[in-house]
């Protein structure tokens, strides 16, 4: 209870300006929402209250200790590991990702780019839970991508679109978007289209208005039906699951080409991590 | 054992070697992405990248791979992001026509009881990580995920409301026609519109469409309370 009860004090108290990390990530929604007149924004008061004690506060903090700590047969942190930034830099990192790697060859989101470094250079083995288990605040993958996002909270998204391949998974990713198919015929158009829309009681987020977008594709977050802390990976796999359409593969290609889509579209708007969803 | 360890060995071994791949430069037998259309792009990986569990059996009979591939309808109005030109919207409005096939004996309604249920249900063809059993309930219509339906529940308004449908439209011919058309392929009235084909791509049964068009026009059913 009083740890809990500091950490959201130490959380409260960071300095208060733009693109801070450790602003409180209730701040930073509240910009938002006073940007823009939005249902999808504001849709729950309740929310916003309790997002002073967001439970994903502690999978960001269990994270933390996590990346610093000697893990592995390698027995070795995290702390190499390149998000983009260079080797160990997390700030703002995650808001530029999905991005091309040099060592890879590939575009990687932050989930591929974990997996990544968890087996090489912490030589995890490709199947340990700690590199296969993906869902549920306890594993150790939404721990460690909580820590890493929060080091994005409140800054632009900024995935860059300088390499070729940047642009060419960007562009097929936003083809896929506009993908009709399946037993129902939907795409994500179907229902992320339209401003103040909903399905059955949720209000949807809007893909055409980037603050409503911005906290859309903010995840980490904790997930109040689910009482679990969910990644943008998860989310991608439930909206496929409603459409009646085959279940995405983490990490995939085209999984990432959607990612970098829909990060390109809140391009410009502040990151809310984490972020606490209904 | 051993083998388990050999595997994960040989795992590791690609993985450390793919680190040192520093260029895109396409992998043999994969395409060069840079090179290819965003359309060609997004085709291939969706079908052919490993992307999804195209694999995954489905209700209808067949895998995840057959719902992943489009046909014509779906392929025309993703083109078009749902806005066909005038020629466009007219083939696809004529094709629609021919897709529907009535009941013998006329469209009559059925339960509205039934057809309640059906359409507050989001039940069926549901694949992947948590499947829906078709055996232990039939699959329902979906119809409140974007309609509002009787007043006394929350529906959503991806559709227009259909609250006090069959009061403002009376029971007649004519409106069963309609309804029972819109329920079976809505693309015959609406070009690429987001309402799915429940009739033409076999997700409702005949008694079910005449459940649901119950609720939606009998005087008796919530809908018109
Ligand atoms: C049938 C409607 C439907 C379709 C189609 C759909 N989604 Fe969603 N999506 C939802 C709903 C409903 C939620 C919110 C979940 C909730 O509030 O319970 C959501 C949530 C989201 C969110 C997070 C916003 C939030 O507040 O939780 C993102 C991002 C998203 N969807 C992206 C997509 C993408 C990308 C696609 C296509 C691959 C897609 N959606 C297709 C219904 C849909
Ligand atoms: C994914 C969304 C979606 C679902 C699911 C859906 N509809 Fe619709 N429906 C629409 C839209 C959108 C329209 C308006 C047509 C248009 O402009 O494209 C519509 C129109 C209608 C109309 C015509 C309304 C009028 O103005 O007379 C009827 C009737 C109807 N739907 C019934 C149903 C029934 C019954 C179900 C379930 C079995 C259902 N719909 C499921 C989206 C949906």
């Amino acid at each position: 209870m009083i740890r809990h009860a500091l950490l959201v004090l130490a959380v409260t108290i960071g300095v208060p300006v733009h693109a801070d990390p450790s602003q409180n990530p209730v701040e930073v929604l509240k910009e938002l929402i006073n940007s823009v007149d939005s249902a999808y924004l504001t849709q729950s008061d309740q929310n916003l209250m309790m997002m002073e004690d967001n439970p994903a506060l502690w999978t960001v903090e269990e994270g933390k200790a996590l990346f610093h700590a000697k893990r592995g047969p390698k027995n070795v942190s995290l702390e190499t590991c390149d998000f983009g930034m260079g080797p160990g830099k997390l700030e703002g990192a995650y808001a530029a990702m999905p991005r091309y790697f040099k060592d890879t060859g590939k575009v990687m989101d932050l989930e591929t780019r974990l997996v990544h470094c968890m087996t090489t250079i912490q030589g995890f083995p490709a199947d340990d839970p700690a590199v296969k288990k993906l869902h549920g605040s306890d594993t150790d993958h939404m721990k460690l991508q909580s820590y890493i996002a929060a080091q994005s909270n409140g800054m632009p998204w900024n995935p860059p679109m300088d390499h070729p391949l940047e642009k060419a998974m960007r562009d097929a990713g936003e083809v896929i978007f506009y993908r009709r198919a399946g037993s129902l015929d939907m795409s994500c158009q179907t229902c992320h289209s339209v401003t103040g829309k909903r399905i059955r009681a949720s209000v949807l987020p809007n893909v055409y208005v980037p603050q409503e977008w911005s906290k859309a594709i903010s995840w980490p977050a904790f997930r109040v039906g689910h009482q679990e802390t969910r990644s943008s990976q998860h989310r991608l796999r439930g909206c496929y699951w409603q459409m009646r359409k085959a279940g995405p593969v983490a990490g995939s290609p085209a999984t990432i080409a959607v990612l970098s889509f829909w990060t390109d579209m809140a391009r410009g708007q502040p990151a809310i991590l984490p972020d606490m969803k209904r | 054992m051993m083998l388990n360890n050999m595997t994960r060995f040989a795992t590791v071994l690609t993985l450390s070697l793919g680190a040192y791949t520093t260029s895109h430069a396409a992998e043999p037998g994969k395409p060069d992405y840079t090179k290819m259309s965003a359309e060609a792009l997004a085709e291939h990986l969706v079908l052919e990248s490993g992307s999804f569990d195209l694999d995954q059996p489905t209700q209808e009979g067949g895998t995840a791979r057959e719902r992943m591939i489009q046909d014509d309808l779906q392929k025309l109005c993703s083109q078009t992001r749902n806005k066909p030109n005038a020629e466009q919207a007219g083939q696809i409005v004529t094709a629609a026509r021919a897709s529907i096939q009535y009941p013998e004996g006329g469209i009559s309604l059925g339960d509205w009881q039934k057809g309640g249920d059906l359409a507050w249900g989001g039940f069926g063809y549901r694949i992947g990580h948590n499947p829906d059993d078709h055996s232990q309930r039939d699959p329902s219509g979906n119809c409140y995920n974007c309609h509002a339906l009787s007043p006394q529940r929350t529906g959503g308004d991806i559709g227009p409301s259909l609250t006090g449908y069959g009061i403002i439209r009376g029971d007649t011919e004519a409106t069963r026609r309609f309804v029972y058309d819109m329920i079976y392929n809505p693309h015959a009235y609406f070009p690429c519109t987001h309402m799915p084909r429940m009739g033409a791509k076999g997700l409702l049964t005949q008694e079910a469409i005449a459940d649901i068009m119950a609720y939606l026009l009998d005087p008796e059913s919530p809908v018109n309370k």
